[in-house]
């Protein structure tokens, strides 16, 4: 028994990998052939022939990227034309759909280890909800801010997967298009759900607040009062309450079309973003068409991630906002 | 110089410059909710929010610039020649 133990803490101590090389071999070996294609790729690629004239065969090069904005149309039902970023927002509707019924129609007490995936995912969430608007309000908004988080991180990650932007399909018109494209990136769906948060914000200020939360939007009470004050003579206060009350009144105005400038910035935010980050990795593989493309596509995975919490958490922020009575002005 | 090139020309100015201020100001919020938090981790939740609300009106400048690019990228302008 003690003469085991020494030799174990050598076979442990010298860390046999595969081949019965040492591990830290293992790794240079790895390192050397990632820069040998990292090398070879910038030779073969635009830049290699660019610089130095090699023309490599025809499998090897990459296509010059064309970036679209509108969404390619891949067929029509009657006359609603489905785009190929339509097609993959259904692909996501279809992932969610499956992942919600696997978990609650075989849901048990003491859970499987897919259900307590998915009730972690959850708990997080509604702990996110909690802190940005307390007890209540968080109850209250958890359901559509979780749904909107998990579409938009669903769509982003969804678009890393291969398949998407290279399984091409000819039209009836003949042109050759990709099938799925990321449905972030086209700007229907970022706007879609900007309106849906931004008619979300209103009815809960509505429900919250009654009538009050509209009259925030036209301040105009102390401009009358100035008017009153100067009918009935007190002329000095009634001009300082219509100056103030002008002021309220601008201002009033500038939050008003600032409620209406959020849809712009949300749908802006997120599609920027996810169509920023499409075009960068096209860009990569363009040039380097091998290893260095996992950077910007390690970096979509962040930021997909990123964007769907913030657009969340935007739309929680700005709720809450609304849903908190307004209280006392100078009344 | 025709005008098209000026167009574009004009799209990546105004999106560049346009980026310099918002980015400032979100990297200033960002060191305020810092201190705030280094000094009283137990407000997290308040700090958060309302660094949240800050940081998407100093945002929102920048997106005006991004749409200021985009219309002058894609829109057609019928010139006089």
């Amino acid at each position: 028994m003690s003469e085991q133990k020494p030799v174990a803490e050598k076979k442990a101590g010298k860390k046999i990998g595969c081949l019965g090389c040492s591990f830290s071999l293992g790794i240079f070996i790895f390192i050397i052939a990632v820069l040998v294609l990292f090398i070879v790729s910038l030779a073969l690629g635009p830049i290699g022939q660019g610089f130095l004239g090699i023309k490599p065969p025809e499998w090897l090069t990459v296509p010059t990227p064309h970036v679209l904005l509108p969404a390619e149309e891949i067929f029509h039902i009657g006359p609603f034309a489905v785009t190929n970023s339509l097609i993959t927002s259904w692909l996501t509707m279809l992932l969610l759909i499956l992942i919600s019924l696997l978990v609650v129609k075989r849901s048990k007490l003491i859970p499987s280890r897919f259900q307590s995936l998915v009730e972690s995912v959850f708990e997080w969430l509604y702990n996110f909800c909690k802190e940005a608007a307390g007890e209540k309000n968080g109850r209250r908004f958890f359901p559509i801010i979780t749904t909107i988080i998990l579409f938009v991180l669903f769509n982003g990650w969804l678009s890393l997967l291969p398949g998407f932007g290279s399984i091409m399909v000819h039209t009836a018109e003949g042109h050759e298009l990709p099938l799925l494209r990321g449905a972030n990136t086209d700007i229907n769906t970022p706007l879609a759900l900007a309106l849906i948060s931004f008619v979300f914000i209103e009815t809960i200020g509505i429900t919250s607040g009654g009538f009050h939360y509209l009259k925030k939007f036209m301040n105009v009470g102390r401009l009358g009062k100035g008017f009153g004050k100067l009918f009935r003579g007190q002329v000095k206060s009634g001009l300082g309450d219509m100056f103030f009350g002008l002021i309220d009144g601008v201002v009033s105005l500038i939050e008003f079309i600032s409620e209406f400038f959020r849809i712009i910035s949300l749908t802006f935010r997120l599609f920027g973003n996810m169509l920023g980050g499409e075009i960068l990795v096209l860009m990569f593989l363009f040039l380097f068409f091998v290893t260095p493309v996992i950077i910007p596509h390690g970096l979509e995975l962040i930021f997909g991630l990123i964007q769907a919490l913030i657009f969340g958490f935007l739309t929680l922020v700005f709720a809450s906002i609304a849903a908190t009575p307004h209280e006392g002005e100078e009344h | 110089m025709d005008a098209e090139t000026m167009r574009l020309l004009a799209a990546g100015i105004s999106m560049g410059v346009g980026a310099i201020g918002p980015g400032i100001g979100i990297g200033i919020l960002g060191m305020g909710a810092m201190n705030a938090l280094g000094r009283n981790p137990e407000a997290r939740g308040a700090i958060l929010t309302n660094m949240m609300i800050a940081i998407a009106m100093a945002e929102a400048v920048a997106i005006y610039a991004l749409v200021v690019a985009i219309i002058l990228i894609f829109v057609p302008v019928a010139y006089n020649v």
